[in-house]
């Protein structure tokens, strides 16, 4: 479990973390409704690890995300990165997080500007955030482009004389130019070719180990997140449901949710499709606009009470910091 | 057993480019029994769902054309097939569903609408039977409540349900092949397993044949009796899913399934490096030229595989590879 480590506060802490959006109905004096795409989400992330959240679309992975770089605006919670908060703050601190946090996103052919070419892309960064001299952002640029694997002679090409992978590549040094204490990943492979998400999560792991980052990685492929994370936080609905370390998870699964997924998932792992019996949940996730008052997955849960029906379970430690939110776990 | 249902032999598609003729098919046989599950898998851009295309005959028009070979469908060149006899085939007994089931289905006609159209051009049967029909297959595909939802706009479904409705118009007519283009990639793993379960339950009651056409292993091992490994318009590896992912001849094979990191029974503390296939598929001026297409990526390649392309060798159990290094895997 990621808790205070003896060197001190995790760096990245997310606490009661909410995020809605203002619903128009109704016309002029209609009744203003709100959509809870984040609901009292916490969990903390040490130095050096990578957290992944996992969830299905819709589930407010990636808006939990967009919450902690200030890309989208929370409604409440606290959300600390490096023991300095995050939200509230503007102007000049702002900016300072802005260099400590950085994103690489799911699409490399739209999230690079077509009309620059790829040093600049990553110069971009620097010039905005920090105040590296000129001189010492071309040497930055040129021992990253010899991190993530691109020649040095690819510097002055534009986006679509690359390929998807390298593209990522290039969103990767992007990333890493102003030396971030935080990278959130978004997806970062779910757009490429299965033989480039092999090199595009390799070349991960070794920025890890090599600067010591620290990653948000957020994915719905449950086989990328059990090969990259420490720690894990499934969501459903805006909420965690479950969140505890890789190990704990995928070997001993709690909620019925995550248990369903991580049997949906196909493999080609004969022994592993025989003793898992697929767990099928039916339907869709409910309408966000109307919350039930029950827990959210109650009417696709194989297992439901008339409790799951009546109140919305806590995300408690069922042991060993193994946290899950449902009645029904002891 | 007596003649496959399905026989393509020796195909060649040409598509004119820019940098001339290329053959994005090259030399491609396969055959397919009566009720039987197959899966072509690559990369992009390896010919996949141009083999598809070809099958229903929907080659791009002026631009991609059936070089030589033949593809009989119950002993009728379909090649050699009047552009109207195609057009009684398609929908009747070859059909195709689609990767994307937005922009697949019209959005100004209900659904209902269209599977009835499918029937009423088909079938010849009149407006309030055809209607009837549509209820009753939206109710086959387990669209809950189909009664009320078959008037319903494909926006107001979710991605799963839309998916359903492609594949209940494309059985509408009960075809003998179901043609799957990536039919689960827009969607999350939970609905995926539902389409898969779907399918399977289809291809038992129906006997319909099924044409998967993916890149993720797992869903091949989940859906299929055997696979077609494509790589550059040429089969790489065709046998039993089985037999092929224990043990894999072809190196491009042996990439795709270790290059991702697939979801283990348990997980324990250690996490082997993937294993990476570098670089990516050639671009289309490459093809057809007379060596090993792979290569220039392979990890065993040598001399003889710049100079000749290697022939077809299959096993006795109907395995065969396209590799000069295939025997030395075994």
């Amino acid at each position: 479990m990621t808790q205070d480590s003896p060197q001190g506060a995790p760096l990245l802490q997310v606490e009661n973390l909410g995020v809605r959006f203002a619903i128009k109905r109704g016309g002029l004096f209609g009744e203003k409704r709100y959509l809870y795409a984040v609901d009292d989400v916490s969990f903390s992330l040490k130095r050096g690890e990578t957290l992944a959240i996992v969830g299905e679309s819709g589930s407010g992975k990636t808006t939990t995300a967009l919450a902690i770089a200030r890309l989208v605006d929370a409604y409440t919670g606290r959300v600390r990165v490096a023991e300095q908060d995050v939200l509230g703050i503007e102007g000049e601190d702002l900016r300072q997080i802005r260099r400590k946090v950085q994103f690489i996103f799911q699409d490399p052919y739209s999230s690079l500007n077509p009309r620059q070419r790829a040093e600049d892309i990553v110069r971009e960064p620097l010039q905005s955030l920090t105040e590296t001299s000129s001189e010492d952002q071309q040497k930055i640029i040129d021992r990253l482009f010899a991190s993530v694997g691109l020649r040095p002679e690819q510097k002055r090409l534009f986006p679509h004389q690359f390929s998807g992978g390298q593209r990522q590549r290039i969103g990767i040094a992007r990333a890493l130019a102003t030396q971030p204490e935080l990278i959130i990943c978004d997806e970062p492979v779910s757009a490429l070719d299965v033989a480039v998400q092999a090199q595009i999560l390799n070349l991960l792991r070794d920025l890890q180990a090599e600067f010591g980052l620290t990653y948000l990685f957020i994915s719905h492929d449950l086989g990328v997140v059990q090969h990259m994370c420490d720690s894990i936080a499934v969501m459903y609905m805006g909420r965690v449901v479950e969140y505890t370390d890789r190990r704990s998870l995928f070997n001993d699964p709690k909620h019925p949710y995550t248990t369903a997924l991580l049997s949906a998932v196909p493999s080609i792992d004969k022994k592993r499709r025989a003793e898992m019996k697929r767990i099928s949940i039916h339907g869709d996730p409910p309408d966000p606009l109307a919350p039930q008052k029950g827990c959210h997955f109650a009417n696709r849960c194989p297992m439901a009470t008339d409790t799951c029906q009546q109140s919305q379970p806590a995300l408690t430690d069922k042991g060993n910091g193994h946290m899950v939110a449902c009645h029904l776990v002891t | 057993m007596s003649d496959p249902l399905l026989k393509v032999q020796n195909l060649r598609i040409e598509l004119t480019t820019h940098d001339g003729v290329v053959p994005v098919i090259d030399d491609l046989s396969f055959e397919l029994a009566a009720q039987e599950s197959i899966s072509f898998v690559g990369e992009s851009g390896c010919g996949k769902s141009m083999t598809a295309l070809a099958i229903m005959g929907l080659l791009p028009e002026k631009i991609g054309r059936v070089a030589s070979g033949s593809i009989i469908f119950d002993g009728e060149d379909l090649t050699q097939a009047s552009e109207d006899r195609l057009r009684e085939i398609r929908g009747n007994d070859i059909s195709m569903i689609f990767q994307e089931p937005m922009t697949s289905l019209n959005p100004v006609y209900t659904v209902g609408e269209q599977i009835a159209e499918v029937l009423r051009a088909h079938q010849g049967l009149g407006q309030q039977a055809a209607w009837t029909m549509a209820e009753e297959l939206l109710d086959a595909v387990r669209i809950p409540n189909a009664k009320r939802r078959v008037s319903d706009y494909p926006f107001q479904m979710s991605g799963g349900q839309r998916q359903r409705v492609m594949i209940a118009m494309a059985l509408a007519c009960k075809p003998k092949i179901l043609i799957a283009d990536e039919p689960t990639t827009a969607l999350d793993v939970t609905v995926q397993a539902q389409i898969f379960d779907l399918l399977n339950d289809l291809r038992r009651q129906t006997g319909t044949s099924i044409i998967m056409i993916t890149h993720d292993m797992g869903a091949v091992a989940e859906m299929s009796e055997r696979m077609i490994v494509m790589y550059a318009g040429r089969g790489a590896e065709i046998g039993g899913v089985d037999e092929i992912i224990e043990k894999p001849l072809h190196p491009y094979t042996q990439g795709l399934i270790a290059c991702v990191p697939h979801i283990l029974a348990t997980v324990s503390a250690e996490r082997e490096r993937l294993l990476e296939v570098p670089g990516i598929v050639p671009s289309l001026r490459e093809f057809g030229k007379d060596q090993c297409l792979f290569a220039s990526r392979c990890p065993v390649g040598t001399d003889i595989c710049l100079q000749k392309r290697p022939p077809i060798e299959t096993d006795p159990s109907g395995h065969s590879v396209a590799c000069w290094h295939g025997k030395d895997a075994s």
